[in-house]
């Protein structure tokens, strides 16, 4: 089927009545949740999954990808202001961004990060649109070799490649991927690592891990060591529209901030924090400005939000043609497809168009309705930060419970809740990243399955990985992406050394 | 880098519980019995690799908690200086209770005091403020999950 064409019927599945009221819904919560410290969207959409499976999966599967991009929008909002990143693929604008709301420029701050999120998000979803086409075309020529090799990418990158080091991120991942373990073997229907108790058989669910890592782990991480002190809200000041200059000054790292941010929203190198890091460290090259880098230059907010949001669309390029997520967030929406029995991939553009296609329609929707209410309403999120403390993360312990409790109605899972809380809250303290837990819970099991497939394809010959072409590039790949950042690191603190200090990114 | 004159004692037994762990995975496996079919890999394989994965982390960390503590770990030796035990125990009591609860209170009366538990571990010194927020929030999330999206809580004895 022709792109356009297919792009047209889904316009018509995403405006229906219903379709566009979840997306509504989706973007409105996904602001909330961005602009709320302590919660994010995998938190919300994992929250959201029990309370679902009666819905139609096309507009629940709009919704939820509506909260992940809708966070992309608030969370700068709660960076500028508080400087507190509302989510991490906000950092950078904290530090730009606060300093120009700090110097009474928190109007033009909100302005350009809002647009350059709105610009960002709607050519991240025309990319989405055009390129998917392709990716499904080489998708459909994947075999199980293939998707084991890919999925063996995805969390070497997930695990050892990103996140400060790859000894813990490996930890983590290991720990993810031992998880899943638990339940039903797939392929001999046989109990692993139940230890005899009934309640496991079906597994972790992934709305208990993540909702305790992410919720439970969070809070006590938050009571037990950051409780102090009261964050400082700036004031709305300055007008919300930019003036010519900030129109002059933002346009370009709008566009390099969406170049950086899709493409590495797509490779499995998971995760918005790189490709803000980029356009940050370009915009700070390029700037005539390069003094105010540091105290509020406006390139530093707009090429970095940009980016954050274009990576969201583009992180939905492999999680729709391969079924491969790349983020915490798109790890939920997976396990979103599975609960209505849905497995993403390049049949599903087949067997489910209505779905996919309405979908990406729906985010041109969504980006429009974010514009509006980021912009003009933006002074009723800022009164989100002024819920105080106790009363934002008790709200958080309720929901995460209800969460919990509402998958089957068993205390056993809340159990497994604060069981997960503490190990989150461990994770946390020791700086152990949380994503690849759930790559290596929700991939882990699959890449098992697609595995033994494979074998069994070859009748237990395990050279089938490396003389597939496709296969065997990814696999190459894949040691590139392992040997190049350390090689990298090498050079680089060798010319820091020669110089005798260190660059500050 | 300057390296720690002292071994972080958290850092070492993480080390240790991971390889632990590992061990144990593996230990488990050999209760799974081996079919396999035309793949000549069974329901094995995997668990080894995992546990094997996690012993070598363990013995990773382990080391370089030994040679200087855990690499690239960020400055938070101030935030972690003065922890707050008791903040801890009040929302790790919420929790627990919670669950203990939910099965014959109902879901409105185990948030309630989870939610107030919370709050105070929070800090916050306004107990009836809390109360009257709780019971609002845990009675709309209620009506809203149970009626309006069709999700199952238990009522407990006020409900019917």
């Amino acid at each position: 089927m022709d792109t356009l064409n297919a792009l047209f019927s889904g316009f018509a599945v995403a405006l229906s009545l219903q379709n566009l009221f979840l997306g509504f819904v989706g973007v409105t919560l996904g602001t909330a949740v961005g602009v709320l410290p302590g919660v994010g969207p995998a938190l919300t959409v994992a929250l959201l999954l029990p309370a679902t499976a009666g819905f139609d999966p096309t507009g629940a599967l709009i919704m939820f990808a509506g909260i992940y991009y809708g966070a992309m929008f608030g969370g700068s909002t709660t960076s500028i202001l508080l400087n507190t990143p509302g989510e991490s693929a906000t950092i950078v604008t904290a530090m730009e961004g606060n300093m120009m709301a700090k110097r009474g420029r928190a109007g033009a701050a909100l302005a350009t990060s809002a647009i350059g999120s709105f610009v960002a998000g709607t050519i991240g979803t025309v990319l989405l649109t055009f390129v998917s086409p392709f990716a499904v075309d080489v998708a459909l020529k994947f075999g199980p070799a293939e998707y084991f090799s890919v999925m063996v990418l995805a969390f070497v990158t997930v695990s050892a490649v990103l996140g400060a080091s790859p000894a813990r991120g490996l930890a983590a991942l290991f720990l993810g991927l031992a998880i899943g373990l638990i339940g039903l073997d797939s392929q001999t229907g046989q109990a692993r690592f139940t230890l005899g108790v009934p309640e496991l058989l079906d597994g972790l669910d992934i709305v208990v891990v993540a909702v305790g890592l992410f919720a439970v782990g969070e809070t006590l991480y938050v009571a037990t060591y950051l409780n102090r002190g009261v964050d400082t809200i700036e004031q709305m000041k300055g007008s919300i529209w930019m003036s010519k200059e900030d129109w002059k000054r933002s346009w370009k790292p709008w566009l390099r901030g969406t170049a950086f941010g899709f493409p590495f929203g797509c490779i499995p190198a998971g995760g918005a924090e790189i490709p803000t890091f980029l356009s940050y460290a370009t915009e700070k090259k390029l700037s005539k400005h390069a003094d105010e880098f540091g105290k509020g230059a406006i390139e530093g907010v707009a090429g970095p939000e940009a980016a954050n949001n274009a990576s969201a669309s583009g992180t939905l390029m492999p999680l729709l043609t391969l079924g491969l997520p790349t983020t915490a967030t798109a790890a939920i929406i997976l396990a979103a497809f599975q609960q209505y029995g849905l497995q993403p991939g390049p049949l599903l553009f087949d067997t489910q168009p209505e779905l996919i296609w309405g979908l990406i329609a729906s985010m041109y929707i969504g980006n429009v309705i974010l514009l509006a209410l980021n912009l003009p309403l933006v002074g009723v999120w800022v009164k989100l930060l002024a819920i105080p403390r106790p009363l934002l993360y008790a709200g958080i312990l309720i929901f995460a419970t209800m969460g919990a409790y509402g998958i089957r109605n068993s205390w056993f899972d809340l159990a497994l809740l604060y069981g997960i809380g503490l190990l989150g809250f461990v994770m946390r303290r020791y700086d152990i990243p949380v994503a690849p837990v759930l790559v290596g819970l929700i991939l882990g099991p699959l890449s098992e399955q697609q595995f033994r497939r494979a074998l069994a394809i070859s009748q237990g010959d395990l050279s089938i990985f490396v003389t597939q072409p496709i296969s065997a590039t990814v696999l190459a790949i894949t040691a590139l992406v392992v040997i190049v950042p350390q090689a990298w690191r090498l050079v680089r603190r060798m010319q820091a050394n020669a110089i005798g200090h260190h660059s500050p990114i | 880098m300057s390296t720690r004159a002292r071994i972080d004692a958290g850092e070492l037994l993480i080390s240790l519980v991971l390889l632990a762990l590992g061990s144990f995975v593996a230990f488990e496996t050999q209760g799974i019995a081996e079919t396999q079919g035309y793949a000549q890999v069974g329901p094995r394989l995997f668990p080894y690799v995992i546990g094997t994965g996690l012993m070598l982390c363990g013995a990773w960390l382990a080391w370089q908690a030994l040679s200087g503590g855990w690499r690239a770990m960020p400055e938070e030796a101030e935030t972690h200086a003065a922890p707050d035990r008791m903040g801890f125990l009040l929302i790790s009591a919420g929790v627990v209770l919670h669950m203990v609860l939910i099965g014959w209170a109902g879901f409105i009366l185990a948030s309630t005091l989870l939610f107030v538990l919370v709050a105070r571990g929070f800090g916050s010194k306004k107990p009836v403020r809390d109360l009257g927020i709780a019971v609002v929030l845990s009675s709309i999330v209620y009506f809203l999950f149970t009626r309006g999206l069709g999700l199952s809580l238990p009522a407990g004895p006020f409900g019917g």
